[in-house]
C-alpha cells in the first residue's frame, strides 16, 4: 500500500536531524546488521513519529509510548498517513509509570524485550521522586530477563529537577570509587582534580551530565549482567533553543555469569569520552573540554 | 406581548433536550458493531466524492480504508475527501447532513456522532485538499453521560446545543496542503462494549457489511465474474480496499466472505426490472448454491448452504441473500426471505448471493435493517418475488432432481459393479440369482425414472453410462457359463464345517427340496434363504 500523499506534515529541528542521520543511522544500521532481523523498537515517537520513519526499513514491530492523549490520536493518524499504522503497537502512559507498573492506562503491558530502545524525553533525567532512574533500572531488568542484547538511545533536557542534588553526591562518591578501582596511588591527584574540577558551579551543567549519565548506564547495565559500552554524550539547542543532550549505548547481555558483568570498555574511557555538540551540520568537541584521566608514564 | 415577540420567542426556544441525544445515539445501534458501519460508509462516500477529482490532482491516488485497534481505541481512517472547518464545525449538528438522498450512503447525519455510543471520547481529524490545517474534533461523551445523569438526578434539565458546546471542542494543526484524508477514534471504549474491539468478529462484521472487493481468482474463482457483472449492471457498485490492522501486527485486506472453501457452485444472475418500464432495472442479483464435487465438476448440491463453523447457526451464516445499497449490507440474510418468500422457506436457505438495489428510490431505514417503506420499494419487493424466489424455487426444485438423479446412477452403478465382480469371481451363488436380478431390475427402473426429471447433461450421460452397464450385466446374469462358476451346495458344507453326517443328511434335504419345486428359481430363493439362516446361526 502507498504512502498517503501530503506524508512528511511534520518539520524536526536541523540537529537533531543531523544527529539522527550523522550519528545514530550507523549505530543503527550496525545493529540491524548484527541482530539480522529488522529491529523490535520501543520508543517515545511522539506525533511526527519522526525517527521510525527514519529507520523504518531497519525496525519490525514498534512499541510507542505517549502519555498525552492529543498527542497519542496525532500519532495514530501520522502512523495511518505513513502507512505504518500496522505496526504500531500504542501504550497510553508515562514512560516512568509503565515501566515501574508494568501496564499503561489501559491495562496494556509493553510487548518485552526489545532490539532497541529510544526514549527521547520531555523534560530531563532527576526529579525529585527519582521515578525515571527506577523507571531505567525497571526497564534494563526486563530486558536482562530475556536475555537480550540492546541498543539504547536517550535525549533529554539538560536542564532537570535535581532538587536532592543527585549529581553532585554521584560525583563525591565517584572519586572514591575510582580510587577504590585503580590501585595505581599515583593517580589519585589525578582524580581529585578530574572531580574538583567537574564539581566547580561555573562548569556547565552537561559535563556534569554526560559523566552522571554515561556512569548510571554503565552501572545498572553491569548489575544486570550486560556489558556496556558509552558513546559519547551530544548537546545541542533543540526546539525553542531547549539545550538537550543525546545518548547511545550498547547493553550486551552476558549469559551464563552469576557476579555483575564487566564491560569492555574501562572506567578510564568513560570518563574520558567527554562531550560532543552538534551544531549547525557537525560535530565538535564543546569549547569546556574536561580534563581527560590518563594514567601516568612509565619508568623504566 | 406582542405576536411578534411570541413568535420570536417560540422560533428560538430549544425544543431537544440533552438526554436526547444519549438517547438517540445508544439506542439506535441494539448491536454495537453497527457503529462501525456508519463510520465505514462516511469514509466510503468521502472516498467516492474525491474520486470524481482525483484524476484532476494526483497522478496515484489509492482509495483506501483502514480499520484498526490501538489499546482500547478503535480507529478508521480513509484518503477520501476530507473536511475543512466549516464542515468540521457541523459534526456537532445531529441529523444534519449536506449528502444527497440517493447518491450517497449514508445522508441521515446522524451516524457521525454513532460512536458516542460505546467510546467515552470519539476524536475526529481531518484535512481537505488545498486547506492547510489539520482540524480536529472531539466529543468527550463520557463526560456528557455523566453531566446529563448528575443533573437528571437534580431535576434540572439542559437544552442539547448547550450541552455538546460544553462537552466538545474544536483545534487545528498546519499541515501540507495537499494532503487529504479523515481519522476517526473511538477512545476509551466503553467497558461494556469492549467486544467491537475483537479482531476475528470485526473481520468478519466488516467482510459481511462493507463494500469490499471480491477474493481474489486464487481464493475465490468467481469473484472476478461476480464483480464484472456487478460493474456492467449496478451504476454504484464500487467495492472499496478496506484492510484491518490487529494489536499484534498483522495488515488483513477484507474481502467478502466467500471464498472456495465454501464450495459454491458456479454463480448466476437476474436481472429485475420495472414492470412499467422493461429498461429499468431496480435491483440485480447474483446467487449460487452449495456445490458438490459431481462427475469432476462442483455442481449444485440442493441443501441448506453452509460453511465451516461451529454450531448451525456459525455453518449457515451465508445462507440466504442478503441486500446491498451503494455496497452495504442492508438487513441480515432473513430479510429477502420475509420479504420474498412466502412458501418453501427453506429453499430460499440452499442459495447464497446478493441482490444489489439500483433503483435510488428505495431508501435504506436508519438502522439499515430493512428499506424504508414506500411504493418503489413495494414495486421492487414485488418484482423480485417473480424474479428471485419464483426462479430459486424452481432452480432448488431442478438441483433436488438433478442430484437426485445423479445420486442414483452412483448408487445404481455401484451395485452393478458390485455384481459383476461378484460374477466373474465366481461368488454369485446360484441360490442369489433370482435376488440379484429382481434387485438389478429394480434399480433400473428407478434410475429410469429419475432421469425422466433430470436436466443436467452431464448426469443424463451418466445415467446412459450405467443403463448400458446394467444391460450388461443383465446379459451376463443370464449367461450360463458365468452361472458355472457360481458356488454349489458344497460350499456351504465347507464354510460351515459339517460333520460327515450332518453333510449327508443337509445333502439329502437340499435334493429332496430341489426334486420339489418344478421351478428352480424358487428352488433357488428357498435354498438362499436356507443358507442365510445357517451363516447367521453359525
Amino acid at each position: 500500500m502507498k504512502k498517503v500523499k501530503g506524508d512528511q506534515p511534520f518539520q524536526s529541528n536541523p540537529n537533531k536531524e543531523y544527529i539522527r542521520t550523522a550519528f545514530d543511522q550507523p549505530i543503527v544500521e550496525d545493529w540491524f546488521k548484527k541482530v539480522g532481523r529488522p529491529l523490535k523498537y520501543l520508543g517515545l515517537p511522539a506525533q511526527q513519529m519522526l525517527d521510525i520513519v527514519a529507520w523504518q526499513t531497519m525496525l519490525g514491530r514498534f512499541t510507542g509510548i505517549e502519555r498525552m492523549e492529543n498527542q497519542q490520536h496525532l500519532m495514530f493518524l501520522s502512523a495511518n498517513v505513513r502507512d505504518l499504522e500496522h505496526r504500531l503497537y500504542a501504550l497510553y502512559g508515562s514512560f516512568d509509570d509503565i515501566l515501574i507498573r508494568g501496564r499503561d492506562l489501559y491495562q496494556k503491558s509493553p510487548d518485552w524485550p526489545y532490539d532497541f530502545i529510544n526514549l527521547d524525553y520531555f523534560g530531563g533525567f532527576l526529579y525529585s521522586d527519582l521515578s525515571r532512574p527506577k523507571a531505567f533500572r525497571k526497564l534494563i531488568a526486563n530486558q536482562a530477563a530475556y536475555e537480550r542484547s540492546f541498543l539504547l538511545i536517550v535525549t533529554q533536557h539538560l536542564r532537570d529537577g535535581d532538587s536532592l542534588k543527585e549529581k553532585d553526591k554521584f560525583l563525591a562518591d565517584l572519586g572514591d570509587r575510582l580510587k577504590g578501582a585503580i590501585l595505581d596511588e599515583k593517580l589519585y591527584s589525578r582524580i581529585d582534580k578530574v572531580i574538583a574540577w567537574y564539581r566547580q558551579a561555573s562548569i556547565p551543567d552537561a559535563a556534569r551530565q554526560g559523566l552522571y549519565m554515561n556512569f548510571s548506564f554503565r552501572e545498572l547495565g553491569e548489575a544486570e549482567h550486560f556489558k556496556v559500552k558509552c558513546r559519547p554524550g551530544i548537546v545541542y539547542a533543540g526546539t525553542g533553543k531547549a539545550s538537550m543532550i543525546h545518548f547511545a549505548t550498547d547493553f550486551i547481555y552476558q549469559a551464563n555469569i552469576a557476579h555483575r558483568a564487566t564491560s569492555d570498555q574501562s572506567l578510564l574511557e568513560v570518563i574520558n569520552l567527554g562531550l560532543l555538540e552538534a551544531r549547525a551540520g557537525t560535530f565538535r568537541s564543546k569549547a569546556f573540554q574536561q580534563p581527560k584521566l590518563t594514567a601516568p608514564k612509565r619508568t623504566s | 406581548m406582542s405576536d411578534v415577540t411570541r413568535k420570536g420567542r417560540s422560533e428560538t426556544e430549544e425544543l431537544v433536550y440533552a438526554a436526547a441525544v444519549l438517547i438517540l445515539s445508544e439506542d439506535l445501534y441494539p448491536r454495537k458493531l453497527e457503529i462501525i458501519r456508519e463510520y465505514i460508509q462516511n469514509a466510503s462516500d468521502a472516498l467516492d466524492d474525491y474520486s470524481k477529482i482525483a484524476d484532476f490532482v494526483e497522478e496515484r491516488w489509492e482509495p483506501v480504508i483502514k480499520v484498526s485497534i490501538q489499546g482500547r481505541s478503535l480507529l478508521i481512517f480513509d484518503t477520501g475527501t476530507g473536511m475543512d472547518d466549516e464542515e468540521m464545525a457541523k459534526l456537532k449538528r445531529i441529523a444534519y447532513s449536506e449528502k444527497k438522498q440517493g447518491e450517497e450512503a449514508g445522508y441521515k447525519g446522524i451516524g457521525r456522532l454513532a460512536g458516542i455510543a460505546v467510546a467515552n471520547k470519539l476524536k475526529i481529524s481531518s484535512t481537505s485538499y488545498g486547506d492547510p490545517n489539520l482540524h480536529t474534533f472531539e466529543f468527550r461523551a463520557g463526560e456528557m453521560r455523566e453531566d446529563v445523569s448528575r443533573k437528571k438526578k437534580a431535576g434540572e434539565q439542559e437544552p442539547a446545543s448547550l450541552v455538546i458546546n460544553r462537552h466538545t471542542s474544536m483545534s487545528k494543526t498546519e499541515v501540507d496542503a495537499e494532503s487529504h484524508y479523515t481519522l476517526v477514534e473511538l477512545r476509551d471504549i466503553r467497558d461494556s462494549c469492549l467486544d467491537i474491539l475483537e479482531v476475528d468478529p470485526l473481520r468478519e462484521y466488516v467482510a459481511d457489511i462493507a463494500p469490499v472487493e471480491y477474493a481474489p481468482d486464487s481464493e475465490f474463482q468467481y469473484g472476478s465474474l461476480i464483480s464484472r457483472k456487478l460493474r456492467e449492471n449496478v451504476p454504484d457498485y464500487s467495492p472499496k480496499a478496506v484492510y484491518l490492522s490487529t494489536s499484534i501486527g498483522e495488515r488483513i485486506r477484507v474481502y467478502k466472505p466467500y471464498t472456495d472453501d465454501s464450495k459454491l457452485s458456479e454463480p448466476d444472475f437476474i436481472e429485475v426490472r420495472n414492470p412499467d418500464d422493461s429498461e429499468e432495472l431496480l435491483a440485480y442479483c447474483w446467487y449460487a448454491s452449495k456445490g458438490l464435487e459431481m462427475l469432476d465438476k462442483i455442481r449444485p448440491a440442493g441443501k441448506i448452504f453452509a460453511i465451516e463453523g461451529d454450531g448451525p447457526e456459525r455453518k449457515h451464516r451465508l445462507a440466504g441473500l442478503v441486500y446491498k445499497l451503494f455496497g452495504f449490507s442492508i438487513g441480515d440474510r432473513t430479510l429477502s426471505e420475509r420479504t420474498l418468500w412466502t412458501t418453501t422457506l427453506p429453499r430460499a436457505r440452499w442459495f447464497t448471493g446478493e441482490i444489489h438495489i439500483v433503483d435510488k428510490n428505495i431508501l435504506p431505514t436508519t438502522d439499515r435493517s430493512n428499506f424504508v417503506e414506500n411504493e418503489w420499494r413495494a414495486k421492487m419487493y414485488s418484482q423480485a418475488r417473480d424474479a428471485i424466489a419464483s426462479r430459486l424455487n424452481r432452480e432448488a426444485q431442478k438441483i433436488s432432481d438433478n442430484r437426485q438423479a445423479f445420486e442414483t446412477a452412483l448408487r445404481v452403478k455401484q451395485r452393478l459393479e458390485e455384481c459383476q465382480k461378484r460374477l466373474s469371481n465366481g461368488q454369485m451363488e446360484q441360490a442369489d440369482l433370482k435376488t440379484v436380478r429382481d434387485d438389478v431390475n429394480r434399480e433400473l427402473d428407478h434410475l429410469r425414472k429419475r432421469s425422466i426429471k433430470c436436466k443436467d447433461g452431464d448426469v443424463q450421460r451418466q445415467i446412459k453410462e450405467v443403463a448400458i452397464l446394467g444391460s450388461a450385466v443383465k446379459q451376463e446374469l443370464a449367461d450360463p457359463k458365468r452361472l458355472r462358476k457360481a458356488k454349489t451346495i458344497a460350499n456351504i458344507e465347507t464354510e460351515l464345517s459339517m460333520t460327515s453326517k450332518t453333510r449327508k443328511v443337509f445333502e439329502i434335504i437340499m435334493e429332496t427340496l430341489q426334486n420339489h419345486f418344478e421351478d428352480k428359481n424358487e428352488y433357488y430363493a428357498v435354498a438362499s434363504k436356507i443358507y442365510s439362516a445357517l451363516r447367521k446361526k453359525y
